[in-house]
């Protein structure tokens, strides 16, 4: 029994680094003020930039790195058109999205059959060991451990840098921040193509340590869970972590279920994290809600009067 | 009537601007990029082209296929418009588009083998099933001040899974060996079809929502109330304007075309409901609002090209031998060209 | 407001679009320039052709198909054709470039392709793995399961913990037969054997796949198998994780040198062959072929892959004497008596199903752990 806690929880855990990476990404583009539902263009991209890097040079790291790169690449055409341009970002986003499953579909097809050597789990010391917590936590690839270390890291960047406090009043009020001498706009810039980044690297993750594979629009909209995790956190990085392990153990559960033999509709409970979150949003209610970014806000609810 | 089409007309023409210029940009350079693309992948793109407009604009069967495509989107796309217009975004087509279809499949599971005295009933209950799910999004905003764009965001997903889920469940086809479909719809209670083409009446009711909501916008109180309402909720709740009914009256109609755009797909084209029904053209019916400022009649137009770029991807695939989904860089690329063109001004 | 703009480029574009197409002028049919003697054949793949799976096996039938006919046939093809309407419009533009027989490879194109062979009483259409037939419509299908049964011999002599894993994606009776068929034959030689199910509902996701495998694993299952359309990321998985795979569709012993046990593959190249051929020979109609057309192994439609370095010698000649068995006729893989989980009898000790009973399959059979999702 004991065994199957822990292959649900730790399962949880592999399958949800991807939309955590998307989500931490997304985190920081919309503390900035920015929304991208291009995040799901960007994990696509990222997963064939990485698999196609892995497949030519071997080296799942370097491939992980052109996964990140190939999703801040496509993160800045939402910049550009969204940020620069001032495009409604919504629309934008949903744009770079099709653009995303597009260009991977066009080059992705030779690599459907290829075969790489992609990153294997490592085994911490001392921690892999630990009973219940071990193999949840501490069997994984390297890219879940960054994912792990990401999120306090990000949590420290925003409320303790000045960069952070740059990003974040850009995503509050960012006539505040070209007073001071910055530019928003760059900002702005700068916080999409690191949230792409991280998008890429989510999808890199799916493609060159998880599943080891590359097929046409593999992400199946985990960039749009992504999203949805965003708001579930109420923009902290911390919660980002629990929103998105949540939607893995929705999934990982389900699955468990299933090898049990307990009959659970899947489609139900896929629709959990979901509900979950529209939950939150309504019975926390308002307070909970200041903590979207103001400038977000514009874009959440139109900048109404 | 004559009048209204008068007003119209003007407005239409003043919205005209010089052709070359537009192209410029817009058009031009997406068509150049694809066809970098197509370069690269080692595809002759001039014949590509002429294979993709054949298989689009060039056959009549194509022409019925962009149009068959350009319906729905034209409605998700007013879905759009008419909150946009008052205000409020709703990204939620996508979620109540199904949950239209699941009305219609709902009610004609209901009603078993009727005449065609229940196709009104089918539209009707497919405009209540979109309008009931962005109700709920229309409800939050007004009671609890909860986004609706966050709301309805989340409505999709729960939507589509709702739909899987009652497809796998009590609609299922006891005929369809587990296929998770729902029971056919007797002949008697599809759209009339054009011979050998799916372009069916049903499709009438785009053009016609689209008119009709044009003259309620431009042309009467209730549409300068939620235009007003759109500018400046302030002023409009100190001119009098019950700011959250007209927030809830969008919302609902904007369920209810939406809706409608699952209606057509299940009445007209489907047959029955799907889990894939649909799919995707909540979110292109957003977009296609967006091409044109959200402009009721303008809609039809954007509707209907992007519906001839999805439709020429065949070709791609049949005579180039690429991924259909290649045809994606196009949309992209015109929409992207298309969005960049202007600041956002407004949402309206 | 932005909207005059936009829409004005949106005339040009609808505008320049319509140039453009006057400039081409109506293109006439392309297939119709093709000599007269060659008949156009089209295929539609519902993923990509090389992806160990499914439409790997269609894809390689059609070359085969197509070396055989030499000059005959012109084929066409598409692949990621999704299972929607969307099939409708593939398929008309085969027709638009002339395509005389058409073969919707996958089970969800039926609805489909049933709606344009209304439309076109002059195409023939030839469908895998339906369940239902119009007068230009047949289907066909192999009896894979007779192939997943001796994976399953293999998969229950092998286990150490008699414990098997099945990935599968909806439960579809072909699905649910090829499930009850591997549970029958890893019972027939180990009674211990259990079969655990698990339903992704979707024909290739490689994140939830590596997902449903990890679990089972963790679970104790030892040897999977599958009944996805994309099946590499499945038999890799198995292999990383240092367990066994029984493999379906194609041959993907190359991905698991270690743990691969042999598998149910597709030879579809002599049955299109045989289809293709009857069509121009006006032998089409009326034969075999144009109702539900099934062939098993003993017709070579489909075969055991070739057994892994793991498979000790005993065992394979063990299955090998199975597979003789059945192509002789003294061996049916789904035989009476049948209990599915709760113990009912659903067919009758003594008694062979038809292909046509085995086909209306709802049921699992009792050792599988899982349920038919409702």
């Amino acid at each position: 029994m004991l065994s199957i806690v822990e292959a649900v929880l730790g399962g949880a855990v592999r399958s949800s680094t991807a939309v955590l990476f998307a989500a931490l990404g997304e985190l920081i583009a919309e503390r900035a003020g920015v929304v991208n539902l291009g995040t799901e263009g960007c994990m696509l991209t990222g997963a064939l930039g990485a698999f196609a890097v892995t497949a030519a040079t071997g080296n799942p790291y370097l491939g992980a790195l052109a996964g990140g790169g190939c999703g801040a690449l496509l993160a800045a055409v939402h910049a550009y058109v969204a940020v620069v341009r001032g495009a409604n970002q919504l629309a934008t986003g949903m744009a770079v999205t099709i653009l995303g499953l597009g260009v991977t579909s066009f080059w992705g097809r030779s690599f459907v059959s290829t075969q790489i050597q992609g990153m294997e789990p490592i085994n911490l010391p001392v921690l892999s060991s630990m009973p219940l917590l071990g193999p949840i936590l501490f069997q994984h690839d390297p890219l879940t451990y960054l994912s792990m270390l990401l999120a306090p890291v990000i949590w420290l960047f925003l409320a303790r840098t000045r960069w952070g406090l740059a990003l974040r009043a850009t995503g509050e009020r960012q006539e505040v921040v070209y007073s001071v001498g910055y530019s928003p706009t760059m900002i702005r810039f700068a916080a999409v193509v690191a949230g792409g980044f991280l998008a890429g690297l989510g999808g890199a993750q799916l493609a060159v340590a998880y599943t080891l594979n590359w097929v046409e629009n593999m992400t199946q909209g985990r960039g749009y869970v992504a999203v949805a995790m965003v708001i579930f956190a109420s923009w902290n990085p911390l919660m980002a972590v629990a929103g998105s392990y949540l939607f893995g153990g929705a999934l990982s559960l389900q699955l468990a279920l299933q090898a049990q033999g307990v009959g659970v509709s899947p489609f139900l409970m896929s629709a959990v994290p979901y509900l979950v979150t529209l939950g939150v949003l309504i019975v926390v209610g308002r307070r909970r809600r200041q903590a979207m970014p103001d400038e977000l806000r514009a874009v959440f609810e139109g900048s109404r009067g | 009537m004559s009048v209204f089409t008068v007003g119209l007309t003007l407005r239409v023409k003043r919205d005209f601007k010089p052709i070359a210029q537009r192209f410029g940009v817009a058009a031009v350079l997406p068509v150049a990029l694809f066809a970098l693309f197509l370069m690269l992948a080692g595809v002759a793109p001039i014949d590509t082209f002429a294979a993709m407009l054949q298989s689009s604009v060039g056959s009549s069967y194509g022409i019925g296929e962009v149009l068959v495509r350009a319906a729905p989107f034209a409605l998700t796309a007013l879905a759009a418009v008419i909150p946009a217009r008052a205000g409020l975004l709703n990204v939620g087509a996508e979620g109540q588009l199904v949950c239209g279809g699941l009305g219609v499949a709902a009610m004609a599971f209901a009603l078993g083998d009727v005449s065609p005295a229940g196709i009104p009933l089918l539209i009707v209950a497919g405009m209540a099933g979109g309008a009931a799910w962005a109700g709920i999004a229309g409800v939050l905003r007004t009671k609890l001040q909860l986004s609706e764009t966050i709301s309805t965001l989340l409505l999709n997903y729960i939507g589509y899974l709702l739909v899987a889920h009652v497809l796998q469940g009590p609609l299922k086809d006891p005929a369809s060996f587990n296929w998770p479909y729902s029971a056919p719809l007797s002949d008697a209670l599809r759209f009339a079809t054009l011979l050998g083409s799916r372009v069916n009446v049903g499709m009438l009711l785009a053009p016609l929502a689209a008119g009709v909501l044009a003259v309620l916008l431009f042309r009467t109180y209730w549409g300068l109330n939620l235009r007003v309402t759109g500018g400046n909720p302030q002023a409009a709740r100190r001119a009098g304007i019950n700011v959250p009914r007209t927030y809830l009256t969008v919302m609902l109609i904007a369920g209810a075309l939406a809706g409608l755009a699952g209606v057509l797909q299940v009445m007209g084209v489907e047959g029955r409901l799907r889990p894939t029904s649909g799919v995707g053209f909540g979110y292109a019916g957003f977009l296609a609002a967006w091409m044109v400022g959200h402009h009721p009649i303008w809609v039809l137009l954007s509707a209907l090209l992007l519906a001839a770029i999805a439709v020429s991807g065949d070709a791609l695939q049949i005579t180039a031998g690429l991924p259909a989904s290649s045809i994606n860089i196009l949309t992209a690329l015109v929409l992207l060209g298309v969005l960049a063109r202007g600041r956002a001004q407004s949402r309206g | 407001m932005m909207g005059k703009k936009r829409s004005g480029f949106l005339v040009s574009a609808a505008l320049g679009l319509s140039l453009l197409m006057l400039a081409c002028g109506p293109a006439s049919p392309a297939g119709d320039g093709a000599a007269s003697g060659t008949t156009t054949v089209g295929f539609l793949f519902v993923g990509p052709k090389d992806d160990y799976g499914y439409n790997q096996a269609a894809y390689l039938g059609s070359v085969e198909m197509e070396k055989a006919m030499g000059a005959r046939v012109k084929v066409l093809r598409a692949e990621n054709v999704p299972e929607t309407e969307e099939a409708e419009r593939v398929m008309e533009g085969m027709i638009n470039q002339g395509a005389k027989v058409i073969f919707p490879t996958s089970y969800g194109h039926l609805d489909p392709a049933l709606n344009v062979a209304k439309r076109h009483p002059t195409v023939t259409f030839i469908h895998q793995g339906g369940l239902k037939t119009a007068p230009n419509l047949g289907t066909y299908f192999g009896n894979i399961y007779e192939t997943v049964y001796l994976g399953g011999v293999a998969a229950g002599k092998m286990t150490k913990t008699n414990k098997l894993g099945f990935i599968v994606s909806f439960p579809i009776p072909q699905v649910l037969m090829n499930i009850n068929a591997f549970e029958q034959g890893a019972k027939s030689v180990n009674p211990n054997a259990t079969t655990a199910v698990v339903f992704t509902a979707n024909w290739c996701d490689p994140g939830k796949q590596a997902e449903a495998a990890n679990n089972l694993i963790a679970q104790g299952v030892d040897v999977l198998t599958q009944h996805q359309d994309c099946s590499k990321t499945i038999v890799e998985t198995a292999e990383r994780r240092g367990i066994m795979s029984v493999g379906y569709h194609a041959d993907a012993s190359a991905l698991a040198p270690k743990g691969w046990l042999t598998g149910a593959v597709w030879n579809w190249g002599p049955l299109y062959t045989q289809e293709v051929k009857a069509v121009l020979d006006g032998k089409w109609a009326g034969s075999p072929m144009s109702g539900k057309y099934r062939l098993g192994i003993k017709d070579g439609a489909v075969d055991l892959a070739k057994f892994g370095a793991a498979v000790p010698a005993d065992v394979q000649a063990l299955i090998k004497a199975k597979q003789k068995d059945i192509i002789d006729g003294k061996l049916t893989p789904i035989e009476g008596p049948v209990k599915d989980q709760s113990g009912n009898v659903k067919i009758a000790a003594g008694v062979k199903p038809s292909i046509d009973d085995l086909e209306k399959t709802d049921y699992l059979v009792e050792g599988v752990i899982g349920s038919v999702p409702r």
